[in-house]
């Protein structure tokens, strides 16, 4: 009884601290954001995340709308981790108007489409000392 | 976020939106992803989307209204008020029909804000808290709404939209807790109706190319009709799942090419929708 009491005690932190981790991911994704809200764009609410090894790039695909401007930023609680975001329209050709990725815990990118229709948004790990990187991507729009 | 092939590839956080990997829609994007290097410097001017298989995050945002009736607000100046209609609720019927319910009350909630009507925004924040308490999601939402009818007074329409996209994603996220994922699909197509039925009324009465393309959303449409295929059986036979289920590939061709929805194919899609968000409304 002791040990299963135990084992589930230890889970249950296990899964705090990984719960915790991707919750740290998101909150610097939407501390890259504020700068952009003063600026006019709505956060939305729903976002992504999970974990990931390093150059193992995933793809998230987006309806964009012509006339709209987006930002897409993600976060990532390890510091030394570098991150990217980049947007592929339909064809794959890259769609972003600007991007940047040097910040300790951030990377960003801005599109403004020329049709409305489906993106690719292409986020990596590029480095980390952790075997798995707990990363985040929130978006915005005006 | 994530179920892929492989669970140890991303893991979810069960408190986000997103919450599974799939492998059916992945030959269009990723396997390129492990080919070409996004680490080394620059990112690539161009991939090849079609040609190797790949591993695509199969959970899509479903945009906002605001994200489409912005544009339109930058094209012109839509007559909101004639958009916007009162919601009916007062006899709830099913959790099926609750949940798309809850979906076109809330798009609603984004007309009414367009619209600048903030005694319609009240009493639809009302009924957003009415519709979450029958299918016991309530607590999710009570801050929600007070804000949404807090703001409405003070005629802080940024601060409504903020909210009712919370809102929407809370009810949501309470109902994958309940272990309700399936009805939480039902409350963004239930949006997505009642926001496209919106906006094929204004687009329908002053037509313009840049207006129409705002209907070519093939993500957001492959996406329902992924997840309408894989509900359970007992949802899937529904009368209004079933009907929706049937119009969906009807409308997947409508919005198709690009920059190709002419006025015809606006109306007709207007139609459509027009007649889904009716069903849901009727205890079929």
């Amino acid at each position: 009884m002791k040990t299963i009491v135990s084992f589930t005690l230890a889970l249950f932190f296990l899964l705090c601290s990984a719960q915790a981790t991707v919750d740290d991911a998101l909150s610097f994704a939407l501390q890259a954001a504020q700068p952009y809200v003063k600026e006019g764009f709505t956060v939305r609410e729903d976002y992504w995340g999970g974990d990931l090894p390093a150059k193992q790039p995933k793809a998230i695909v987006q309806q964009l709308f012509k006339g709209n401007e987006y930002w897409f930023w993600m976060g990532t609680d390890v510091a030394s981790a570098k991150i990217s975001v980049h947007v592929y329209d339909a064809d794959g050709k890259l769609a972003e108007a600007e991007y940047w990725r040097n910040k300790p815990h951030m990377a960003a990118a801005r599109v403004v489409p020329k049709v409305s229709g489906s993106y690719y948004l292409i986020v990596e790990i590029e480095k980390s000392p952790m075997e798995r990187t707990h990363w985040s991507l929130a978006y915005g729009f005006r | 976020m994530i179920k892929l092939s492989s669970t140890a590839a991303t893991r979810t956080n069960p408190s986000l939106l997103c919450s599974s990997w799939r492998t059916g829609v992945s030959v269009l994007c990723t396997a390129f992803l492990t080919s070409v290097c996004f680490a080394q410097g620059e990112p690539p001017r161009s991939i090849d989307v079609g040609s190797l298989p790949a591993t695509v995050v199969d959970e899509v945002v479903v945009p906002v209204p605001t994200e489409v009736f912005g544009v339109l607000d930058k094209l012109g100046s839509p007559n909101w008020h004639e958009v916007l209609r009162p919601v009916k609720t007062e006899s709830l019927g099913t959790r099926t029909q609750v949940a798309l319910l809850l979906g076109v009350t809330i798009a609603e909630g984004f007309i009414a804000v367009e619209a600048q009507e903030p005694e319609a925004v009240k009493k639809i924040g009302r009924q957003v808290l009415s519709l979450s308490k029958a299918i016991g999601v309530q607590k999710s939402v009570i801050s929600r709404t007070s804000s949404i009818i807090e703001a409405a007074d003070k005629k802080d329409w940024q601060t409504i939209r903020l909210e009712f996209d919370g809102a929407s994603k809370d009810v949501k996220q309470a109902m994958i807790e309940l272990k309700d994922a399936e009805l939480a699909q039902l409350v963004s197509l239930g949006g997505w109706l009642r926001g496209t039925e919106a906006l094929t009324q204004v687009v329908g009465k002053n037509y313009s190319k840049d207006g129409a393309e705002l209907l070519h959303q093939p993500a957001i449409l492959d996406y329902f009709q992924r997840k309408l295929d894989t509900l359970n059986k007992h949802l899937k036979e529904t009368g209004v799942v079933k009907k929706i289920a049937r119009r969906l590939p009807e409308l997947h061709t409508l919005i198709e090419p690009a920059g190709g929805v002419s006025p015809q194919k606006v109306e007709k899609i207007h139609s459509i929708t027009a007649e889904l968000v009716k069903t849901i409304f009727s205890q079929d």
